[in-house]
């Protein structure tokens, strides 16, 4: 009786590990490259326009984008992602909302380099929905630069942007930005240090958590026509990532925990309640009851390891952690620019130069960063 | 066997695993991919009822000297969607050309920089002439054509509702009054999967 048993359980944990392996693989690599796809051109926009490569930045963006645009009622790699037996990183990749509203902000700086100022506004008016407060669906934009450069753009269009301007003012927490000047037409877009971090906490994972992101050089100083601009951050990502509450996904992956957990408990108390029912019987009836009672125990076993509450913690990489504005006014002509990126203590971690050309009747719009990549 | 087959349940399976071949669509008509944005159906039958509605404005039929002459100015986009906007004006543009055979004209003011480049060479000798190049000949507008496009965006638990109301307005540039002005609006709801709420 005892060697049927150890022979039982050796077949049905080999049975297991292999069924286990097989049966969860449930996405090819192919087609999660593909459902993968945003957030490769996600961080190739951000790597080309940090490398001046603005064509390869706008296309890089527009792809992605158009995913975002995209209705994601009927989308079956969501459908999967919220079953209990995939993860939810098997979904398409669209990001949380502080990478879907830095897509939209980058594209934004883009437009408005082509000297598309409305079409970098509507782009903003896009990053400012994808900010929205998950309990009540309603749109809750506490981005400074977002509602900030919204009025710029609605004042340099000849508009009324005191609206967006007030917005901004009111959610400045670490910068008061400064009241519109229509007449500026350098507009320097600066970002410091390195974004918030996903990770996976809780039992099995479910929960989506962040290691805040850091920027040791917070303050950029331009110096530029004989002019010097101290610009302060005004927007955190940390900050962005961490206070928009819970997701609605938050409480599938909740309900998928709590099943993974009760199922592992009810399959173990199963397995030892079945084992000792047919060791202990007297009759082939109790013994077969009990390997019945076991064999039930050892398939709820494999449900619970089968089921997948991991939290999604694909990730943007390459995105700063603040982010910072400055505008001047100059004259048509050659120019060059020098931006320090200091510490709090005025120490210079990082020096960038650029070159720009001022026309009349456009903007001009510099992007730099204190990365490279 | 129980084991394998139970979790030959966890395979989820790619719907269309060989994709989907090409399906040509009308422009008009809404295909099966689909946002709440600004959209080739929107334009078709925006621009479609302009173009119907403009000719009829007794300011171009009773013009005189006819045809009268028309300048396209940028419409303004103040929506939440990026858009080629030389779009609207473009289609209007060819739906009047094309239909209102030679009624109202419209000036290449988007070219002027090669018109004054070829009158230019002209003028210099460097090419031909059949007119004597020295004269102006440049007309100048006796309306202006333009459009604007603005948005509303609410949202709910859901997802988001995006109105986008659709304006055109003919300007005279003598006396900056609007002599005809039409519009269309379009609403859109979708839905997000609460995968990505």
């Amino acid at each position: 009786m005892i060697q049927f048993l150890r022979q039982f359980w050796q077949n049905a944990a080999a049975g297991l590990v292999l069924a286990v392996l097989a049966g969860c693989a449930s996405v090819s690599p192919e087609e999660q490259a593909r459902r993968d796809r945003v957030l490769r051109d996600y961080e190739g926009g951000l790597t080309a326009l940090r490398a001046g490569d603005y064509a390869t930045a706008r296309s890089d963006l527009d792809a992605a984008l158009l995913v975002l645009g995209a209705n994601t009622a009927g989308d079956a790699s969501a459908r999967e992602s919220r079953g209990y037996f995939n993860s939810e990183s098997v979904k398409t990749f669209r990001g949380e909302p502080y990478e879907r509203v830095m897509a939209w902000y980058y594209r934004a700086i883009l437009y408005w380099m082509d000297g598309e100022p409305d079409n970098a506004r509507a782009a903003l008016r896009s990053a400012a929905v994808q900010d929205t407060d998950p309990e009540n669906g309603k749109v809750q934009c506490d981005w400074v630069l977002v509602d900030y450069l919204d009025g710029l753009a609605t004042a340099k269009l000849g508009g009324d942007g005191q609206d967006a301007w007030r917005r901004a003012e009111t959610n400045a927490r670490l910068n008061r930005p400064p009241p519109y000047d229509p007449r500026a037409n350098v507009l320097f877009f600066l970002e410091m240090g390195r974004g918030p971090t996903k990770y996976a906490a809780g039992e099995y994972g479910e929960q989506l958590r962040f290691h805040p992101g850091s920027a040791p050089d917070p303050v950029a100083v331009i110096r530029t026509a004989g002019q010097t601009v101290r610009a302060g951050a005004f927007d955190d990502l940390t900050w962005q990532a961490t206070t928009r509450g819970g997701r609605v996904m938050d409480h599938v992956l909740q309900g998928k925990a709590v099943f993974k957990g009760a199922t592992d408990a009810a399959g173990t108390a199963a397995i030892v309640a079945g084992t000792a029912v047919a060791i202990a019987g007297n009759s082939n009836a109790s013994r077969n009851a009990g390997m019945g009672i076991a064999l039930a125990g050892l398939l709820t076993k494999v449900v619970s390891a089968a089921t997948t509450p991991e939290a999604d913690t694909r990730q943007w990489s390459n995105l700063p952690n603040l982010l910072s504005f400055a505008a001047l006014t100059l004259p048509p002509g050659d120019y060059e620019a020098t931006v320090e990126f200091q510490s709090p203590s005025g120490q210079t971690l990082v020096t960038r130069q650029a070159k720009f050309q001022v026309v009349a009747g456009r903007d001009t719009v510099l992007f730099l960063s204190d990365r490279n990549s | 066997m129980a084991c394998a087959g139970l979790l030959c349940g966890c395979a989820s399976g790619v719907q269309n695993p060989s994709g989907v071949p090409v399906t040509v669509l009308k422009p008009d008509e809404q295909g099966f991919i689909a946002g709440s944005g600004i959209e080739s159906q929107d334009l078709v039958a925006v621009t479609d009822r302009m173009a119907r509605s403009l000719p009829g404005t007794p300011e171009i039929q009773n013009f005189n000297p006819p045809p009268p002459r028309i300048v396209l100015l940028p419409v303004e986009n103040e929506t939440r969607f990026p858009i080629n906007k030389d779009l609207f004006t473009t289609r209007m543009r060819a739906l009047l050309n094309s239909q209102a055979q030679g009624k109202i004209r419209f000036l290449a003011r988007d070219r002027m920089t090669a018109l004054e480049q070829e009158r230019t060479l002209k003028q210099e000798g460097k090419v031909t002439s059949n007119t004597d190049p020295n004269v102006q000949e440049f007309k100048g507008a006796d309306f202006f054509l333009t459009g604007k496009l603005q948005g509303l965006t609410t949202q709910a638990k859901g997802g988001v509702s995006d109105y986008v109301l659709y304006s055109f307005q003919l300007i005279d540039p003598r006396t900056s009054e609007i002599l005809w002005e039409n519009s269309a609006e379009v609403k859109k709801q979708s839905v997000e999967d609460a995968a990505y709420r």
